[in-house]
């Protein structure tokens, strides 16, 4: 082929390839971890458990409920089982928790419909179990202050995470394009001595590796891509690939899209230091 | 912006593509030459000679603007060196052919295209210049080597190629830096009187060589550097000059 990379070009090539593989892999990888931290933040916040306090007894549960079948913000409501409950222990608490053992219990799981951040859920809810003649308090999930904001620190951690390890590549980008620069030295000398700028020395070069970063980008982002469908796909129950479409969002892409961008810019700019520096020396002997 | 010194125009209407008067220059806090007064005009072809580390070379470099001058003046093609802006200076440079004493090419470029570079530079489209360039890698005699990569061309055919390079964009003043040296007496003398030939076109040429016997094969004005200084010797009148063509 007459256009194929040869030697330092294929290498080059191959780096930059891998560096935006590992790039956008880890985008897709930051973004997986946001979604499922937000799903487990939404779930969270939409859960909570109804104490009734009084009337004791069955007719206080079954009161309860008729209640919370009007309340607001409640999408659906049901009294925590033995079996439910000895579940739930066994699950937080280690040691496996017989349902015999557990006594009776004045417990409802209730799921909630999301709600503005200045509505009293709580209250709202506790008002309308006191319409319905039940007194009872509703426990909610923690919040920040009562250390619950770990989805919260996990998608922090998540994207900065990502955006350094994609800084990270972007030098190594930057610095693997400097030895294409230095593979066109003589081009450079040759150009300065028939009086090019430092621009147009450097410009060419620049271009150059910015349009083999684009390609290496282009095909990094696109195995990161396979790679994160394949993952879905093994790691998802149910998921299939007429599924799969519905369930990306499209800021999910936006990693396999800044894999070209950015090794197109960190290549360029890497290249174009390198062939200015090369461009200073050619152009000043003394 | 620099505005151009109206007594360098006028001295550059007037043929004098290079005037240098009371330059020093050197490498860092090293002085080379000093004191230097030198001239040269359209038409006219200087060979500047002198023993080894004399400074011929750094005569070059200053007169291709790769070394600033540290006392004295310099305006070349009509523009003071020492006021002129970093694009001013590179449209100077590419108005200069430049034959190095070891000439830089992309190695794997055939000769041909190394050639092209300066029109390839100005944007010029291959269709435009290809007959011009096949016409001057004939005049060189470089016909048979054109289309080998540069690494494979002998010493002799590198050299050469750089003329033809230097030459390709038909520059104004034309500056070759020991464009014989490796080659036979014969083919030395063959280089220079085609070098010299560029006077016909308008050029002006400076040729910096050891060898002072090149100044018998054209109409040369001949310079010496001796102590760092640059003096004239025995400039020929006009009819020996056309004597000796």
């Amino acid at each position: 082929m007459k256009n194929a990379l040869t030697g330092v070009e294929r290498a080059l090539f191959w780096t930059l390839a891998f560096a935006a593989f590992a790039a956008a892999a880890a985008g897709l990888s930051a973004r997986a971890v946001d979604r499922i931290a937000a799903g487990y933040e939404e779930a969270r916040r939409n859960y909570a458990i109804i104490r009734v306090i009084a009337p004791e007894g069955p007719e206080g549960l079954s009161a309860a409920e008729a209640a919370l079948a009007d309340a607001p913000h409640v999408t659906s409501a049901a009294p925590m089982t033995a079996g439910r409950a000895a579940a739930l222990l066994s699950q937080w608490g280690g040691a496996s928790m017989d349902a015999a053992e557990i006594p009776p219990l004045r417990l409802i799981e209730i799921e909630l419909a999301p709600a503005g951040e200045q509505i009293d859920v709580s209250g709202d809810i506790v008002a309308a179990l006191a319409q319905g003649g039940v007194t009872a308090e509703v426990v909610e999930a923690p919040d920040h202050a009562s250390g619950g904001g770990l989805a919260a620190r996990v998608r922090v951690a998540a994207f900065w995470g990502a955006l350094v390890f994609g800084g990270a590549m972007a030098v190594i980008v930057w610095l693997a394009a400097r030895s294409l620069a230095a593979r066109r030295r003589e081009l450079v000398t040759v150009m300065t001595d028939l009086g090019a700028t430092g621009g147009q020395a450097a410009g060419g070069i620049a271009d150059e590796a910015a349009v083999l970063g684009l390609y290496a980008g282009l095909i990094g982002g696109a195995l990161a891509g396979l790679a994160g469908l394949g993952v879905m796909l093994l790691a998802i129950p149910g998921a299939n690939l007429d599924t799969l479409p519905a369930m990306i969002l499209p800021i999910d892409l936006a990693p396999i899209i800044a894999a070209p961008l950015g090794a197109a810019v960190a290549a360029g700019a890497g290249a174009r230091a390198a062939a200015s520096y090369f461009h200073r020396q050619a152009a000043r002997l003394g | 912006m620099t505005r151009p010194n109206s007594t360098d125009i006028d001295l550059f209407e007037r043929g004098v593509l290079a005037r240098l008067t009371g330059v020093d220059c050197g490498y860092g806090p090293t002085t080379i030459l000093t004191g230097i007064d030198f001239e040269v005009r359209a038409g006219e072809v200087a060979l500047v000679t002198g023993p080894a580390a004399a400074g011929k070379t750094t005569l070059t470099h200053l007169l291709r603007l790769a070394l600033p001058p540290t006392a004295g003046r310099m305006a070349i093609m009509g523009v003071d060196v020492a006021r002129a802006s970093a694009r001013a200076r590179a449209n100077i440079k590419r108005r200069i052919g430049y034959v190095a004493e070891n000439p830089v090419f992309v190695e794997q470029w055939s000769a041909l295209d190394n050639i092209a570079m300066p029109l390839k530079m100005a944007k010029r489209k291959p269709r435009d210049y290809d007959d011009d360039l096949r016409e001057l890698v004939d005049f060189v005699g470089l016909s048979d080597a054109a289309h080998l990569t540069v690494a494979k061309l002998s010493g002799a055919e590198r050299r050469v190629a750089a003329i033809a390079r230097a030459l390709a964009s038909k520059p104004d003043l034309i500056l070759a830096d020991d464009p014989t040296a490796g080659m036979s007496p014969d083919e030395g003398r063959r280089i220079v009187r085609l070098l010299a030939e560029m006077r016909r076109v308008g050029a002006g040429v400076v040729i910096a060589s050891q060898d002072e016997s090149l100044g018998d094969c054209a109409p040369i004005l001949r310079w010496r550097i001796e102590c760092g200084r640059v003096l004239p010797v025995d400039h020929p009148a006009p009819e020996e000059a056309e004597a000796l063509e």
